[in-house]
Protein backbone atom coordinates (compact mmCIF):
# COMPACT_ATOMS: atom_id res chain seq x y z
CA UNK A 1 0.00 0.00 0.00
CA UNK A 2 1.68 3.38 -0.89
CA UNK A 3 2.54 5.57 2.02
CA UNK A 4 -0.17 7.70 3.20
CA UNK A 5 2.06 10.99 3.26
CA UNK A 6 2.15 10.26 -1.23
CA UNK A 7 0.49 12.86 -3.26
CA UNK A 8 0.11 13.68 -6.60
CA UNK A 9 0.16 16.87 -8.03
CA UNK A 10 1.08 19.21 -10.74
CA UNK A 11 2.64 21.75 -9.32
CA UNK A 12 3.95 23.54 -6.06
CA UNK A 13 5.25 27.38 -5.40
CA UNK A 14 8.85 26.23 -7.62
CA UNK A 15 7.25 23.70 -9.96
CA UNK A 16 4.93 22.77 -12.50
CA UNK A 17 4.32 20.24 -14.71
CA UNK A 18 2.26 18.51 -17.78
CA UNK A 19 1.65 15.62 -15.56
CA UNK A 20 0.81 15.05 -12.15
CA UNK A 21 4.09 13.74 -10.22
CA UNK A 22 4.67 12.11 -6.54
CA UNK A 23 4.54 14.86 -4.00
CA UNK A 24 5.16 14.19 -0.22
CA UNK A 25 3.33 15.78 1.99
CA UNK A 26 5.43 15.29 5.27
CA UNK A 27 8.62 16.94 3.72
CA UNK A 28 6.37 18.75 1.65
CA UNK A 29 8.40 18.40 -1.56
CA UNK A 30 8.15 16.62 -4.72
CA UNK A 31 10.14 13.86 -4.76
CA UNK A 32 12.70 12.11 -7.19
CA UNK A 33 11.23 9.85 -9.40
CA UNK A 34 13.30 6.52 -7.47
CA UNK A 35 12.30 7.81 -4.15
CA UNK A 36 8.65 7.57 -6.01
CA UNK A 37 8.71 4.08 -6.06
CA UNK A 38 9.28 3.98 -2.50
CA UNK A 39 6.25 5.56 -1.99
CA UNK A 40 4.41 3.60 -3.92
CA UNK A 41 5.97 -0.08 -2.62
CA UNK A 42 6.59 -0.89 -5.97
CA UNK A 43 9.41 -3.59 -6.44
CA UNK A 44 11.03 -4.68 -3.88
CA UNK A 45 10.74 -1.34 -1.92
CA UNK A 46 8.64 -0.43 1.33
CA UNK A 47 7.77 3.01 2.92
CA UNK A 48 7.66 1.79 6.15
CA UNK A 49 11.93 0.70 6.28
CA UNK A 50 12.93 2.05 3.38
CA UNK A 51 12.17 5.85 3.84
CA UNK A 52 14.22 8.44 6.21
CA UNK A 53 10.96 10.71 5.77
CA UNK A 54 8.34 8.69 6.43
CA UNK A 55 10.22 6.80 9.41
CA UNK A 56 10.96 10.30 11.21
CA UNK A 57 7.40 11.67 10.32
CA UNK A 58 5.94 8.57 12.04
CA UNK A 59 7.76 9.03 15.16
CA UNK B 1 44.94 2.95 -22.29
CA UNK B 2 47.65 5.63 -20.36
CA UNK B 3 49.05 9.08 -20.92
CA UNK B 4 50.84 7.57 -24.09
CA UNK B 5 47.29 7.44 -25.60
CA UNK B 6 46.85 10.79 -25.03
CA UNK B 7 49.65 11.67 -26.48
CA UNK B 8 49.31 9.58 -29.64
CA UNK B 9 45.65 11.32 -30.01
CA UNK B 10 43.29 8.68 -30.00
CA UNK B 11 39.84 9.32 -30.52
CA UNK B 12 37.39 10.22 -27.42
CA UNK B 13 34.26 8.53 -27.41
CA UNK B 14 31.86 10.72 -25.83
CA UNK B 15 28.83 8.72 -24.16
CA UNK B 16 25.80 11.03 -22.38
CA UNK B 17 23.49 9.83 -20.15
CA UNK B 18 20.65 11.61 -20.87
CA UNK B 19 18.08 11.01 -18.07
CA UNK B 20 18.92 8.18 -15.52
CA UNK B 21 16.18 7.02 -13.36
CA UNK B 22 17.17 8.83 -10.15
CA UNK B 23 16.18 12.91 -10.51
CA UNK B 24 14.18 13.90 -12.78
CA UNK B 25 12.50 16.64 -14.04
CA UNK B 26 12.08 18.11 -10.36
CA UNK B 27 15.63 18.83 -10.42
CA UNK B 28 16.14 20.16 -13.72
CA UNK B 29 12.99 20.70 -16.35
CA UNK B 30 15.19 20.23 -19.20
CA UNK B 31 15.76 16.32 -18.51
CA UNK B 32 14.37 14.38 -20.80
CA UNK B 33 11.70 11.78 -19.56
CA UNK B 34 8.92 10.99 -22.48
CA UNK B 35 10.11 8.61 -25.32
CA UNK B 36 9.71 11.47 -27.80
CA UNK B 37 12.02 13.80 -25.21
CA UNK B 38 14.46 10.98 -25.01
CA UNK B 39 14.52 10.82 -28.48
CA UNK B 40 15.16 14.34 -29.56
CA UNK B 41 17.78 14.80 -26.43
CA UNK B 42 19.56 11.62 -28.30
CA UNK B 43 19.54 13.44 -31.48
CA UNK B 44 20.74 16.89 -30.16
CA UNK B 45 23.84 14.49 -28.02
CA UNK B 46 24.54 12.98 -31.44
CA UNK B 47 25.01 16.09 -33.05
CA UNK B 48 27.18 17.69 -30.35
CA UNK B 49 29.35 14.96 -30.55
CA UNK B 50 27.89 11.88 -28.94
CA UNK B 51 28.60 8.49 -30.65
CA UNK B 52 26.71 6.50 -27.52
CA UNK B 53 23.67 7.11 -25.46
CA UNK B 54 23.38 5.58 -22.17
CA UNK B 55 19.58 4.98 -21.94
CA UNK B 56 16.62 4.31 -19.18
CA UNK B 57 12.88 4.55 -19.77
CA UNK B 58 10.38 6.47 -17.46
CA UNK B 59 7.03 6.19 -17.53
CA UNK B 60 5.28 9.95 -18.28
CA UNK B 61 5.05 11.35 -15.17
CA UNK B 62 9.25 10.66 -14.98
CA UNK B 63 8.50 7.45 -12.54
CA UNK B 64 11.23 5.06 -13.60
CA UNK B 65 9.46 1.65 -15.97
CA UNK B 66 11.66 -1.35 -16.45
CA UNK B 67 9.17 -3.01 -19.18
CA UNK B 68 10.96 -4.07 -22.54
CA UNK B 69 7.78 -2.64 -24.21
CA UNK B 70 8.87 1.32 -22.82
CA UNK B 71 12.28 0.63 -23.52
CA UNK B 72 11.27 -0.59 -26.97
CA UNK B 73 9.39 3.05 -27.48
CA UNK B 74 12.10 4.66 -26.22
CA UNK B 75 14.96 2.62 -28.34
CA UNK B 76 12.59 3.42 -31.09
CA UNK B 77 12.14 6.86 -31.17
CA UNK B 78 16.38 7.11 -30.48
CA UNK B 79 17.10 5.16 -33.57
CA UNK B 80 14.15 6.99 -35.80
CA UNK B 81 15.76 10.47 -34.90
CA UNK B 82 19.73 9.58 -34.87
CA UNK B 83 22.17 9.03 -37.72
CA UNK B 84 24.05 6.02 -36.08
CA UNK B 85 24.24 6.56 -32.77
CA UNK B 86 25.12 3.58 -30.42
CA UNK B 87 22.82 2.48 -28.38
CA UNK B 88 23.54 1.38 -24.41
CA UNK B 89 20.62 0.41 -22.26
CA UNK B 90 20.68 0.59 -18.40
CA UNK B 91 20.02 -3.01 -16.81
CA UNK B 92 20.45 -0.84 -12.94
CA UNK B 93 17.74 -0.84 -10.72
CA UNK B 94 17.36 -0.26 -7.08
CA UNK B 95 15.11 -2.62 -5.21
CA UNK B 96 14.19 -4.28 -8.66
CA UNK B 97 14.53 -7.57 -9.50
CA UNK B 98 16.90 -9.48 -11.79
CA UNK B 99 13.90 -10.42 -14.01
CA UNK B 100 13.08 -6.90 -13.83
CA UNK B 101 16.32 -5.52 -14.80
CA UNK B 102 16.98 -7.25 -17.68
CA UNK B 103 13.64 -6.59 -19.50
CA UNK B 104 15.81 -3.66 -21.13
CA UNK B 105 17.90 -6.60 -22.62
CA UNK B 106 15.01 -7.80 -24.28
CA UNK B 107 14.03 -5.15 -27.20
CA UNK B 108 14.16 -5.70 -31.07
CA UNK B 109 16.86 -5.41 -31.49
CA UNK B 110 18.51 -5.58 -28.38
CA UNK B 111 20.98 -2.47 -27.65
CA UNK B 112 24.36 -2.65 -28.77
CA UNK B 113 25.77 -2.32 -24.71
CA UNK B 114 24.50 -2.35 -22.03
CA UNK B 115 25.61 -1.20 -18.23
CA UNK B 116 26.00 -3.94 -15.62
CA UNK B 117 26.98 -2.52 -12.29
CA UNK B 118 29.32 -4.34 -10.39
CA UNK B 119 28.45 -4.15 -6.75
CA UNK B 120 26.33 -2.13 -3.81
CA UNK B 121 25.43 0.99 -4.06
CA UNK B 122 23.81 2.84 -1.34
CA UNK B 123 20.66 5.10 -1.94
CA UNK B 124 19.42 7.18 0.60
CA UNK B 125 19.77 6.49 4.02
CA UNK B 126 17.82 2.88 3.92
CA UNK B 127 18.70 1.42 0.88
CA UNK B 128 21.27 -0.35 -0.98
CA UNK B 129 21.20 -0.83 -4.46
CA UNK B 130 22.56 -4.92 -3.68
CA UNK B 131 23.96 -6.22 -7.54
CA UNK B 132 24.66 -9.14 -5.84
CA UNK B 133 27.99 -11.62 -7.90
CA UNK B 134 24.40 -14.16 -8.92
CA UNK B 135 22.79 -10.64 -10.29
CA UNK B 136 25.91 -9.78 -12.36
CA UNK B 137 26.31 -13.40 -13.52
CA UNK B 138 23.16 -13.63 -14.61
CA UNK B 139 22.73 -9.67 -16.32
CA UNK B 140 25.61 -10.32 -18.32
CA UNK B 141 24.91 -13.83 -19.09
CA UNK B 142 21.88 -12.90 -20.69
CA UNK B 143 23.89 -9.88 -22.47
CA UNK B 144 25.90 -12.50 -23.94
CA UNK B 145 23.53 -14.56 -24.86
CA UNK B 146 22.05 -11.83 -26.95
CA UNK B 147 25.21 -10.16 -28.31
CA UNK B 148 24.99 -7.67 -26.28
CA UNK B 149 28.32 -5.92 -25.16
CA UNK B 150 28.30 -4.99 -21.54
CA UNK B 151 29.68 -1.52 -20.37
CA UNK B 152 31.00 -2.55 -16.50
CA UNK B 153 29.65 0.48 -13.82
CA UNK B 154 32.47 0.55 -11.15
CA UNK B 155 31.24 2.30 -8.50
CA UNK B 156 34.18 2.35 -6.37
CA UNK B 157 37.46 0.51 -5.67
CA UNK B 158 36.26 -2.70 -4.46
CA UNK B 159 33.99 -3.22 -7.83
CA UNK B 160 37.69 -3.52 -9.28
CA UNK B 161 38.38 -6.35 -7.28
CA UNK B 162 34.62 -7.75 -8.63
CA UNK B 163 35.70 -7.07 -12.29
CA UNK B 164 38.46 -9.28 -11.78
CA UNK B 165 36.89 -11.90 -10.24
CA UNK B 166 33.98 -11.58 -13.24
CA UNK B 167 36.84 -12.26 -15.93
CA UNK B 168 37.54 -15.95 -13.74
CA UNK B 169 33.99 -16.71 -13.77
CA UNK B 170 33.04 -15.81 -17.55
CA UNK B 171 34.97 -14.87 -20.52
CA UNK B 172 34.17 -11.75 -21.83
CA UNK B 173 35.22 -10.25 -24.96
CA UNK B 174 38.00 -7.51 -25.47
CA UNK B 175 38.05 -5.02 -25.34
CA UNK B 176 36.69 -5.15 -21.50
CA UNK B 177 34.48 -1.82 -21.34
CA UNK B 178 34.72 -0.28 -18.23
CA UNK B 179 33.56 3.22 -16.67
CA UNK B 180 35.16 4.66 -13.47
CA UNK B 181 32.78 6.32 -11.14
CA UNK B 182 33.60 9.04 -8.96
CA UNK B 183 31.63 11.03 -6.20
CA UNK B 184 30.15 11.12 -3.25
CA UNK B 185 28.26 8.21 -0.80
CA UNK B 186 29.85 4.51 -1.80
CA UNK B 187 31.41 6.00 -5.31
CA UNK B 188 35.26 6.44 -5.22
CA UNK B 189 36.19 9.56 -3.71
CA UNK B 190 36.77 11.76 -6.57
CA UNK B 191 40.47 13.31 -5.91
CA UNK B 192 43.22 12.30 -8.84
CA UNK B 193 45.14 10.03 -6.93
CA UNK B 194 42.00 8.03 -6.80
CA UNK B 195 41.44 8.26 -10.57
CA UNK B 196 45.49 7.37 -11.02
CA UNK B 197 45.23 4.42 -9.11
CA UNK B 198 42.05 2.89 -10.20
CA UNK B 199 43.29 3.13 -13.92
CA UNK B 200 46.52 1.22 -13.15
CA UNK B 201 44.56 -1.36 -10.78
CA UNK B 202 41.94 -2.12 -13.92
CA UNK B 203 42.49 -5.72 -16.05
CA UNK B 204 45.30 -5.38 -18.49
CA UNK B 205 43.85 -3.49 -22.06
CA UNK B 206 40.48 -2.15 -19.86
CA UNK B 207 39.14 0.41 -22.13
CA UNK B 208 37.99 3.04 -19.20
CA UNK B 209 35.23 5.54 -19.36
CA UNK B 210 35.20 8.58 -16.77
CA UNK B 211 32.25 9.76 -14.80
CA UNK B 212 32.44 12.11 -12.08
CA UNK B 213 29.28 12.96 -10.48
CA UNK B 214 28.04 16.38 -10.22
CA UNK B 215 30.52 18.94 -9.89
CA UNK B 216 33.43 16.40 -10.37
CA UNK B 217 31.70 16.24 -14.10
CA UNK B 218 33.67 18.33 -16.32
CA UNK B 219 37.26 17.48 -13.93
CA UNK B 220 36.90 14.27 -14.53
CA UNK B 221 36.34 14.06 -17.87
CA UNK B 222 39.26 16.14 -18.26
CA UNK B 223 41.13 13.64 -16.49
CA UNK B 224 39.58 10.65 -18.06
CA UNK B 225 40.80 12.70 -21.90
CA UNK B 226 44.07 13.20 -20.47
CA UNK B 227 45.00 9.51 -19.25
CA UNK B 228 43.55 7.78 -22.10
CA UNK B 229 40.30 7.13 -21.97
CA UNK B 230 36.81 8.39 -22.68
CA UNK B 231 33.95 10.30 -20.81
CA UNK B 232 30.49 9.88 -19.80
CA UNK B 233 28.62 13.10 -19.32
CA UNK B 234 25.37 13.96 -19.14
CA UNK B 235 21.97 15.01 -17.08
CA UNK B 236 21.61 11.32 -15.58
CA UNK B 237 25.09 12.35 -13.90
CA UNK B 238 25.36 16.08 -13.65
CA UNK B 239 22.09 18.98 -13.67
CA UNK B 240 24.66 22.16 -13.51
CA UNK B 241 26.48 23.30 -16.37
CA UNK B 242 28.27 25.51 -13.96
CA UNK B 243 28.05 25.93 -9.80
CA UNK B 244 24.39 27.47 -9.73
CA UNK B 245 23.75 27.58 -13.12
CA UNK B 246 21.18 24.42 -14.29
CA UNK B 247 22.46 23.10 -17.69
CA UNK B 248 20.04 23.63 -20.52
CA UNK B 249 20.36 20.57 -22.26
CA UNK B 250 22.30 17.21 -22.24
CA UNK B 251 23.81 18.51 -25.70
CA UNK B 252 25.14 21.58 -24.28
CA UNK B 253 26.97 19.16 -21.98
CA UNK B 254 28.90 16.55 -24.80
CA UNK B 255 29.23 20.04 -26.43
CA UNK B 256 31.28 21.45 -23.89
CA UNK B 257 33.77 17.98 -23.13
CA UNK B 258 33.92 17.91 -26.71
CA UNK B 259 35.73 21.09 -26.63
CA UNK B 260 37.89 20.15 -24.20
CA UNK B 261 39.06 16.86 -25.82
CA UNK B 262 39.61 18.97 -29.17
CA UNK B 263 41.26 21.79 -27.19
CA UNK B 264 43.74 18.90 -25.97
CA UNK B 265 44.51 17.60 -28.93
CA UNK B 266 42.63 14.34 -28.89
CA UNK B 267 39.61 14.10 -31.52
CA UNK B 268 36.06 13.35 -30.58
CA UNK B 269 35.35 9.68 -31.83
CA UNK B 270 32.51 9.40 -34.79
CA UNK B 271 30.24 6.47 -34.39
CA UNK B 272 32.19 4.57 -37.14
CA UNK B 273 35.15 5.37 -34.86
CA UNK B 274 33.86 4.23 -31.39
CA UNK B 275 32.19 1.05 -32.93
CA UNK B 276 35.94 0.21 -33.88
CA UNK B 277 37.53 1.09 -31.09
CA UNK B 278 35.22 -0.35 -28.42
CA UNK B 279 34.56 -3.89 -30.55
CA UNK B 280 31.07 -3.36 -31.98
S1 LIG C 1 9.01 10.46 0.50
FE1 LIG C 1 8.74 8.96 2.17
S2 LIG C 1 7.31 9.98 3.58
FE2 LIG C 1 7.19 11.07 1.65
S3 LIG C 1 5.50 10.10 0.52
FE3 LIG C 1 7.38 9.06 -0.10
S4 LIG C 1 7.57 7.29 1.29
FE4 LIG C 1 6.10 8.71 2.20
Amino acid sequence: MACPYLAYRREDAEHSFDTDRAYCTAAETFVQPMRADICNDRHELDHTTDCEIYLEADE
Amino acid sequence: MSYETYLAGEPVIVTAALTGGVHGKEANPAIPETPAEIGAAAAAAEAAGASVVHLHARQDNGERAFPTERFQEVTDEVRSRTEDVIVQHSTGGTGASVETRAQPLRTDPPPEMASLDMGPLNRYDHLTSENTRATVDALHDEMQDRGIKPELELFNDGHINETHQLLERRDLDDPLCATLIFGSGTLTRPRPRNFLNAIDDLPEGTLFNTLGFGPHQLAFATMGILFGGHVRVGLEDNVYYERGEIAESNAQLVERVAGVAETLGRPVATTEQAREILGL
